[in-house]
């Protein structure tokens, strides 16, 4: 081959990649639930800002933040994810303060802070399936809040209500006794 | 004129840049080791931080009493003393300063169009020291070179044996064009895809993927392919005319302050410089050119210590054949008679 055909046949190559520019976006899997870790940007601003470098996940001490192969597309490939009902947030916010672009924000581990900053998503309780809606006393996820009272309170029976503050850190999901859970934590970027 | 060559040849004068690419070799070695033993690190800092030593399996055990042995001399909360250094090539934080790759710059600004200075900055350092010394992190950082260095000692042992490797030599432009479409579709995208065909970020993050989460990637098998282009197509062809990061370092080190250059005086043309570089230079003729990563295996092989490094904008042009060379001589006494 002629350098000058592969040079020719590279061009072409990055020429046709250029085109299916929503293909990037394509998620093999589309419905994945996934959160981003806390304080991050919004979904679109956060890919132009994450460079993939992984710190997030290396200092998360919980091991809660995994990362995007291709399920995603390839724009998110080897970017960080959560998903609560595996492992979620302590809001110990370590990935904020070693993220080098910013991609997730530095906020101090204050209640204050945290409240006013951090949108993951927010809980949204499923009344058919909550334990303590269907009478039988159950409480888990107000217990398993890091912010109760403030994110989630309950009334009778310790029926859950979900209150606007909650940042959607997800370790109510991750504790439901109920299979599926009775309560997910509903994304920032579905909402 | 005997004489001499016989004096230069005869005492061997130490010289001590000779064992620069040793030292390469240690600094290469120990960049890798660290990317290695991080993640571990990041293992152990989890069970610390879990409270739960006595739940621990056999082997999550072992790892936790190895890493408290290896790094108690230094921490007292290794939950967060080890903090301090964290990540990869791609971007780490060595006790409070954070460096990043210029090419994650290059993309993050593509991608996102705006300057995040905190981050910027982050790539002040490596950029300073590219504008000086050149292409030094491809050639003595890179945790990728050692592999691919290592898989072109297994090239030339595979050719030795009789197993036809490719040498073919391609346009070195090409990296180039590859750094160039990577910024635009970046852009397009929104998203930094270097990430995702760079080798030094992609072997860091597959260490760590491996070790700490769920095992290797996809970037795995994308550095393989890269191993089989290297030994199949080109030496070292993806460094030379794929890498985008290699594309960049060499821009930012054209003018380098330091660089390698010949004695002409003390060349003797036997060419072993242009055999070692892996790069495809030549040094023989002068011509070292943007692209020398200042490995320094060309000093080293050279038995009459004709490349030494100087500080020098530029390359100087082809000098001539070597003083000590049998084609210098023919001339000398072709113009002498």
């Amino acid at each position: 081959m002629k350098r000058r055909h592969f040079i020719k046949a590279i061009a072409g190559g990055a020429l046709i990649s250029l085109l299916p520019t929503t293909g990037m976006a394509a998620r093999n899997q589309p419905g994945l639930r996934y959160l981003r870790p806390p304080g991050s940007l919004p979904e679109s601003e956060f890919l132009q800002r994450c460079i993939h470098c992984g710190k997030c996940g290396e200092v998360c001490p919980n091991r809660t933040i995994k990362y995007f192969q291709y399920q995603n597309g390839l724009a998110s490939m080897d970017t960080p994810y959560i998903i609560p009902r595996e492992k979620a947030c302590i809001l110990c916010m370590k990935c904020g303060e070693v993220c080098p672009t910013g991609a997730i924000r530095r906020i101090e581990r204050k209640a204050r802070t945290i409240i006013s900053e951090v949108r993951m998503g927010k809980a949204r309780v499923d009344r058919s399936l909550c334990l303590s809606w269907q009478g039988k006393t159950c409480g888990v996820c107000y217990r398993a809040c890091p912010l109760p009272d403030i994110a989630i309170r309950v009334g009778r029976l310790e029926q859950p209500h979900v209150l606007k503050d909650c940042v959607g850190c997800g370790l109510c999901e991750r504790s439901c006794i109920q299979m599926p859970q009775a309560i997910r934590i509903i994304p920032a970027h579905e909402g | 004129m005997s004489a001499e060559v016989s004096a230069t040849t005869d005492i061997k004068p130490a010289y001590p840049l000779r064992h620069l690419n040793k030292l390469r070799w240690v600094v290469l070695v120990i960049v890798f080791l660290m990317l290695v033993l991080l993640p571990f690190l990041h293992l152990y800092q989890t069970y610390v931080a879990a409270h739960a030593y006595d739940l621990l399996s056999a082997p999550e055990r072992r790892l936790y009493d190895v890493m408290e042995w290896l790094t108690r001399p230094f921490v007292t909360d290794p939950a967060t003393d080890l903090n301090a250094i964290k990540g990869t090539t791609w971007s780490g934080s060595l006790f409070g300063v954070k460096l990043s790759d210029p090419l994650a710059v290059v993309g993050q600004v593509s991608a996102g169009l705006d300057w995040y200075w905190p981050f910027v900055m982050t790539a002040l350092i490596p950029v300073a020291v590219t504008v000086v010394f050149g292409r030094v992190f491809c050639g003595w950082i890179c945790p990728a070179t050692l592999i691919y260095e290592l898989n072109d000692n297994l090239a030339s042992w595979l050719r030795k044996v009789g197993v036809p490797i490719g040498r073919r030599r391609l346009d070195r432009r090409m990296k180039y064009l590859v750094l160039a479409a990577g910024i635009v579709l970046s852009y397009i995208t929104g998203a930094v895809l270097f990430a995702a065909i760079y080798p030094p970020a992609v072997i860091g993050r597959e260490i760590y993927y491996a070790v700490a989460q769920q095992g290797f990637g996809v970037g795995a098998v994308f550095f393989i392919l890269t191993l089989l282009f290297d030994l199949m197509l080109t030496r070292r062809g993806f460094c030379r005319y794929v890498c985008p990061g290699g594309a960049l370092y060499s821009l930012l080190g054209r003018f380098r302050l330091f660089r390698i250059r010949r004695k002409v005086e003390t060349c003797n043309d036997c060419a072993k410089c242009n055999a070692i570089c892996q790069f495809g230079l030549d040094p023989l003729h002068d011509d070292f050119g943007q692209e020398c990563n200042n490995c320094s295996a060309c000093i080293a092989v050279c038995p009459t210590d004709a490349l030494k490094f100087t500080v020098s904008m530029r390359d100087v042009p082809f000098q001539g054949p070597g003083h000590l060379g049998r084609l210098y001589r023919k001339q000398a006494q072709g113009s002498g008679t």
